[in-house]
């Protein structure tokens, strides 16, 4: 699920158009902190920014596509959040898919 | 014209239909963080420090863009509002090579104000670190693309007030930058006149006359304001 809203993330950061500064700059960094998530490189303190990142973007961006940009990250992380702290504290992804750092001897 | 009343920060304020939410609140002394928004030029709304809180409304708005409108409760300084602009300053920061203490603006910085006004002490988040070029083919002056934050009002002074429109916006996201022409170097763009209005306007050091070190350049409201309103008092000859 952290890599289904990743791809998503990915998708508005390609697709902005650059006039406002919270998607232009926002996608970037939301997509960066994803990024980080899946590759076991985040703290929970990054959760925490994320959500401060997707307010942003869905109160201030200009147009439709900033506003909604973050609404992946805002769901997966309403009903899916186990799946990011398990890649955070424990280095496991639950759905087997990101090939975390810490996850060698897990996955074998 | 038709006098529109309201509240801003519970102060009550009046202003002339069609007015902005923002002018209304400068006029009356009541400073709104921008980074986008000049006096005398159109505006985009783009940089979104500006947003305000309106009663009754679910969805902040630009105060740049606003019409003012009997009866409106605005609020332009909530705990809400200050955590976006943090974040926005944030943002501008990371996204490319703001490095003040290498920067001709340093001191004189509309971003590096913003920051400071707003508290900004660190970046949570992580720096881009873009490469990005620096133009100094122009005879007076340079663009250091590691300072830009695109506003545009370089690409709406040069259009506007010179009627060159010499500067404008290419790519998209990201990777969008502020162009000559077709993407020319500065120093052969056939439309540019050399008038130096972009320069003056520019909020950080992406625009800089040449020649000046760290901290000399210092950008001139005063050059701006006689620009735009000689021509109207006959200041000018031609």
């Amino acid at each position: 699920m952290v890599d289904v809203a990743r791809f998503f993330m990915e998708f508005c950061m390609d697709e902005s158009c650059g006039k406002c500064i919270p998607c232009r700059a926002g996608t970037v960094q939301m997509h960066e902190i994803l990024h980080r998530i899946t590759q076991g490189e985040a703290s929970m303190e990054d959760i925490d920014l994320l959500e401060q990142l997707a307010a942003l973007l869905k109160e201030a961006s200009l147009c439709g596509l900033g506003q909604t940009a973050p609404n992946p990250v805002l769901s997966t992380l309403q009903y899916f959040r186990d799946e990011y702290e398990a890649h955070i504290r424990e280095g496991r992804c639950p759905a087997g898919h990101c090939r975390l750092a810490g996850a060698k001897e897990v996955r074998r | 014209m038709s006098v529109k009343t309201l509240h801003i920060d519970g102060k009550m304020v009046t202003g002339l239909a069609g007015q902005t939410i923002f002018s209304v609140a400068w006029d009356n002394g009541i400073r709104i963080p921008r980074l986008c928004h000049v006096g005398g030029l159109s505006d985009v709304g783009a940089c979104r420090l500006c947003l305000v809180e309106i009663e009754g409304q679910r969805k902040l708005q630009a105060a740049c863009m606003t019409p003012v409108e009997e009866g409106m409760v605005v609020r332009t300084n909530t705990e809400r509002l200050r955590a976006h602009r943090k974040l926005i300053i944030e943002l501008l920061f990371a996204e490319r090579n703001h490095v003040c203490s290498v920067c001709v603006m340093n001191g004189n910085c509309e971003l590096q104000d913003l920051a400071a006004e707003l508290g900004v002490d660190h970046v949570r988040l992580r720096y881009q670190f873009p490469k990005l070029s620096v133009d100094t083919s122009h005879d007076r002056f340079g663009i250091d693309h590691n300072r830009c934050v695109l506003c545009t009002r370089c690409v709406r002074i040069c259009d506007e007030v010179e009627g060159a429109h010499t500067w404008d916006v290419s790519g998209r996201g990201a990777s969008s930058q502020v162009i000559t022409d077709l993407g020319t170097p500065w120093g052969a763009s056939d439309t540019c006149t050399n008038c130096g209005k972009c320069v003056q306007v520019c909020p950080t050091g992406a625009l800089f006359e040449k020649g000046k070190a760290v901290s000399e350049m210092k950008k001139s409201r005063g050059f701006l304001k006689y620009i735009v309103t000689a021509r109207q008092k006959g200041e000018w000859v031609r």
